[in-house]
This record gives structure tokens, sequence and C-alpha cells, in this order.
């Protein structure tokens, strides 16, 4: 289950506030005498906020502080081999990745390489089969829990079963493909820097359509009856109704699903790393394989912090592009 | 509504199964091949019927001269388990002051929760692994639990706060009229009326935390800690093309749990999840 659930209820949305009326709000706060409003402020937020406070902090320390934290390691000379101290160097390591680096580029182009291929193949397959399990089926309970069986596998395991399709010498994909005469030779899929992407972009598309479609055929639900039939009885084709009311009316959900999708999948380390650790060579590293590479084979945690920091302002300024592109209309 | 025709039908079945084709004959292969002996493992055209199915592999990957699976597992569950209690317990309590609370905080702690969810992996890698060194907590369970909790939390707050949305108010005002407190009406009223909720966050966080290779690739190293993605992970490495049956035998058996606690908590799980996606 990695490519986890997000709340993604937008504040203006959230449903109407259940719950206690509260204590009537003082008229003019400034007539009321000072322990009163205290007390009051307590009764109204203490208990709820003393309740989300572990949470909360824990968040912030545990993850809004690392995030800071790896951008000021960005800018210093950090490496767990050296046995100097850490040393501010503000914007060399940045310049050695962007100017010196022989790997950086072809990492970087590789990352946009998987964020579009992979979200693109999740969107498609995943609405897919999100209209297939929506049509009226017998036991469509048990499918849709089946369908969700690749989203929940451990990345290992997932890795373990496309290694084993695609093994360059016993694997089924080559033994199907030459003997429908597609390939003329096996192939070692993941030994050549071209052959590799395909079973990349199709494992990644395995474990994360289900999660899409979980959610389109959530939406799909959501369209009523009545919409579809009125178009059916103004004698539209299936195809019409697919393109002018059905894909229409889920656009919201698609939007959202693809956004948490464009992120998940930039940031997305372990598929590739379980799959092909980056490899051949460098074909497959994607900017958060090369953060792991520099951090924990090279041991040089400022170069590897200027890579993550980079990976970061990269998806702000996509998922900026995405939402007004998409977002609102 | 009028019935289709035999052909509709027909095609509806057949797009059905070219689906569930792509998404569980993967799977269904990897259980096959385990359960085959080496020889027609690595016969030269794969068959989908299993000649004479052996355990060996299994033996194998759970034995202490193998892979030592039941050790690794044995880890991993003590690690999961805590997580899971760790996550449903916070969970609860803040995903009830997020269900109840009007103030203006309550925006605030959603998009923290939200930004909180994207906030993963090579993020926060390396402070992370610093804290960990200086704290000498490398290479223990404990920095585990920690770190897991960092990707279980912020969904499992959004999952209990919309169970506890769902228990009318009324009830907590009827227990503060009987004179009970707060606390005591979280306690006694309203988490009986969410166990499903709290158990179904309890079996995510498992879940997660079963299967995360990322965090524990950079935590772990002895055999001690080692949880079972890392060291499937680890032989697929060392030993790659020589031990396949025994490799895919491990990742049957790292599955198999997954799967079971899906099955067990997939209906609440699924409700909570997409509620949130659609509504906005």
């Amino acid at each position: 289950m990695n490519q986890t659930p997000v709340p993604t209820a937008r504040p203006g949305t959230r449903p109407a506030p259940t719950g206690r009326p509260g204590p009537a709000q003082p008229p003019h706060p400034g007539s009321v005498s000072r322990p009163g409003r205290i007390r009051r402020w307590r009764q109204k937020h203490g208990f709820w906020l003393l309740l989300m406070s572990p949470v909360l902090l824990y968040l912030l320390v545990a993850q809004f502080y690392p995030l800071f934290e790896t951008v000021r390691l960005s800018t210093f000379d950090h490496r767990l081999t050296s046995p100097d101290p850490q040393r501010f160097v503000g914007a060399d390591n940045y310049q050695h990745l962007f100017t010196e680096d022989r790997n950086f580029w072809r990492v970087v182009r590789n990352s946009f390489l998987w964020v579009i291929g992979s979200t693109t193949l999740q969107l498609v397959v995943g609405t897919t089969i999100a209209l297939v399990l929506n049509q009226r089926l017998r036991l469509r309970g048990l499918w849709r829990g089946l369908m969700l069986i690749p989203w929940v596998m451990p990345v290992v395991v997932v890795a373990i079963i496309w290694r084993w399709i695609f093994d360059g010498q016993h694997g089924l994909a080559n033994h199907y493909l030459t003997q429908i005469g597609i390939l003329d030779e096996p192939i070692v899929w993941l030994g050549s820097e071209i052959w590799v992407w395909p079973v990349l972009l199709l494992t990644s598309t395995w474990m994360g359509s289900p999660f899409i479609a979980l959610m389109v055929l959530a939406a799909l639900q959501g369209i009523s009856r009545d919409v579809l039939e009125a178009a059916d009885v103004d004698g539209t084709s299936a195809r019409q109704r697919l393109m002018y009311v059905t894909l229409p009316m889920i656009r919201p959900t698609l939007f959202v699903a693809g956004m948490i999708a464009v992120v998940l999948t930039w940031f997305k380390f372990e598929v590739i790393w379980a799959l092909t650790n980056g490899g051949p060579g460098f074909a497959t590293s994607i900017l958060p394989t090369y953060v792991y590479t520099q951090a924990f084979q090279r041991f040089d945690f400022g170069m590897a912090g200027a890579v993550a920091a980079t990976a970061m302002l990269i998806i702000l300024i996509i998922a900026g592009i995405l939402a007004r592109l998409f977002g609102r209309r | 509504m009028f019935r289709d025709s035999a052909a509709k039908t027909a095609g509806r079945y057949g797009a059905l199964a070219v689906v569930m084709g792509f998404i569980l004959l993967p799977g269904l292969w990897l259980l096959v091949s385990s359960l085959k002996t080496n020889q027609t493992i690595f016969s030269s055209t794969p068959s989908w019927w299993i000649e004479e199915p052996t355990l060996d592999h299994y033996s194998w990957a759970l034995g202490g001269r193998g892979l030592d699976m039941t050790k690794l597992m044995g880890n991993t569950l003590i690690v999961c388990g805590l997580t899971a209690l760790l996550t449903a317990f916070f969970a609860c309590l803040a995903g009830y002051g997020l269900a109840r609370y009007q103030g203006r905080g309550a925006r605030v702690a959603i998009v923290g929760l939200l930004i909180a969810q994207m906030v993963q992996g090579p993020m926060i890698m390396l402070p992370w692994y610093q804290i960990a060194m200086n704290l000498q907590l490398l290479d223990t369970r404990t920095i585990l639990v920690l770190i897991y909790q960092t990707m279980t939390l912020p969904a499992a707050v959004w999952l209990m706060s919309g169970f506890f949305k769902n228990v009318p108010t009324e009830l907590e005002d009827a227990a503060q009229v009987d004179g009970a407190g707060r606390f005591r009406t979280l306690v006694s009223v309203i988490l009986p009326l969410t166990k499903p909720g709290l158990v179904a966050v309890g079996l995510y966080a498992f879940i997660l935390a079963w299967n995360d290779y990322q965090y524990a690739l950079i935590m772990t190293s002895s055999s001690n800690t080692r949880t079972v993605q890392i060291g499937i992970a680890q032989v697929m490495e060392s030993m790659g093309a020589q031990n396949w049956g025994g490799i895919l035998a491990a990742g049957v058996l790292a599955v198999i749990p997954v799967v079971v606690l899906f099955a067990l908590a997939q209906r609440y799980l699924i409700q909570g999840l997409t509620a949130g996606a659609v509504k906005s």
C-alpha cells in the first residue's frame, strides 16, 4: 500500500462542523473579565487542541523540521567519510551538481520520463479498470477487492514478480514474445538501458492503477443514473456518453488522483530501487534514487541534500503549473 | 432497466476477464513458480501446470540455514505491531479532536496533515539518519517504529476523524448530562462505537509498516533488526538468478499477511479512503 491515500478535502469544502453548540460568544469581548475569557477559550478550544497536539507536534518535529534540515544540509559540505566538521559552502553543492556532475542532468531527464510515463499510464489504466468494474457484473464487490491486491503488495515482492517475469533467461515475457514472433531472440530486459524502461513503467502501472481505479470508481458511483439515462434517451452512443457525460463528471476526481499520483511518483524511490537499483549504470536513476546514491553510497550528505532540495523545487513548480492548467475550470 | 443483449453481456465479462487477468496473473505466476521443483522452474517452456508440486523452496525460505524468514518475520511483526498500536492510539485522540473541533485551527491541521502525507522518503531521509546516528538509534527497532509514524499518522488521523464524524454528537451531550467528563465520554461512549474504525486504522498502519522498504533500507543492517523486505531484497541482490525458487517462495510468504489483513479491513478502509477523495 505504497500509494497512500491522502485526505483531499479542501479547507473550504469541509463538511459543516457538527458538535456541541458551545458557549455563546460574548457580544463584546472586551467587556468580559480576563479569567472568564480564558476559561471560555479553553472550553471551546482547549480540549480538542489537547487531543490533536501530540500528533501535530510529532509531524512538526518528524516531518516539517527534517524538510528544512534537508535544505539546510544542501548548503553545507558534509561528508560522512571525512573527519572535518560540516562547513558552510553556500551554493557550491548546487553548482557542482548543475555544471560538473556528469549524471545529474540525465537523472533529471529520467525523473521527468518516469513521472510523465508512469502517471499517464496509471491514470489511463486506472480509469479503464474503474469503467470496466462499474458495469453491471455479478460479484462486483469481490472483483473490486481483488483489484486492490497489487496495491497492497510489498514493493519488494512486486519487484520479485516482475523481475521473474522479465528474467532474461527463464522469464515468461521472453518466452511468450518469442513464441508469437514479436521478438526474434530473448532480451535481457533489466540489463538494457532501453528495455529496462518498459518493465519499470509496466510495474508501476500494475502497482499504482488500482488506487486510481478505486477513487474513480467511487466517483463513478456518485453519478446519478438519471443523467446517463437521459443521455441514452437522447440517442447518444456509448462512446459519446463516455466522452461527454461520464468523463467530464469525474474530472475533479481525476484531477485530484492525478495530482496525488504525480507528487507520489516524483518522490517514489522504492519501485525503481527494488527493481533496478537505478541501473544499469544510471539509466533508471531518478532524483530520489540519486539522493540515496549520494547519501548512502558516496556518504556525501551535503550533495544528497542539494539533490533532494532540487527535487522539491521542481515538483513545487510542476504542481503549481498543473493546478493552474487543470485545477479550476 | 431494460435487458442487455447476450453480446453486450459477453463484452462486459470479456472486459472483466482482461482486467482481472492483468491484475491477478502476475501474482499467480509467482505462486505457481514457487511450488515447482528447480528443474521445472528453469525449463525452457514455462508451464502454468505444476508437474510435481514441492514445498522445498518454502522450507529453504523459512529455515535458519536458508533465508530464515521465521526470524525476519518475527522482527517485522514486533515493529509493525508497535507501529499499529501507537498509530491507532494517537490517531484516535487526534482524529476525535479533528472531528469535533470547530475553531480555525482545524483547517490548519487538515492542510498540515495533507502536506505531511506528501513529505516522505527522500525528503526526510537524511536528517532522520543523522538524528538516529546522534541518538545511537541506528539499527534498532525503535527508530523504525518512530519513522513509520510519519507515514502512517497523517492518513490515519484523517480516517479516524471520518469515523468519529459519523457518531452523532447527541450521544456526547447525553453522556455529559449524566456527569461523564470528556475523556470518560470518549473512552466509554464514543470508542465502542468506532471500534471497527480503530481496528481498520491499526491494520492500515500495520500493512504500511510491513510493506516499507526505503526506511528499513537506510536504518537497519544487522540480522536482529532486519525486516522481511530487507532480508528478501538482500537475497535477491546476492543470489539473484541462482535461487529463484527460494526467492519466489519468500515473496509469497511476505505477501500473505498483508493480503489477509487487508481482506479483513478492506470494507472500512475503502469507505474512509474514498469519502475524502470524492467530496472535494
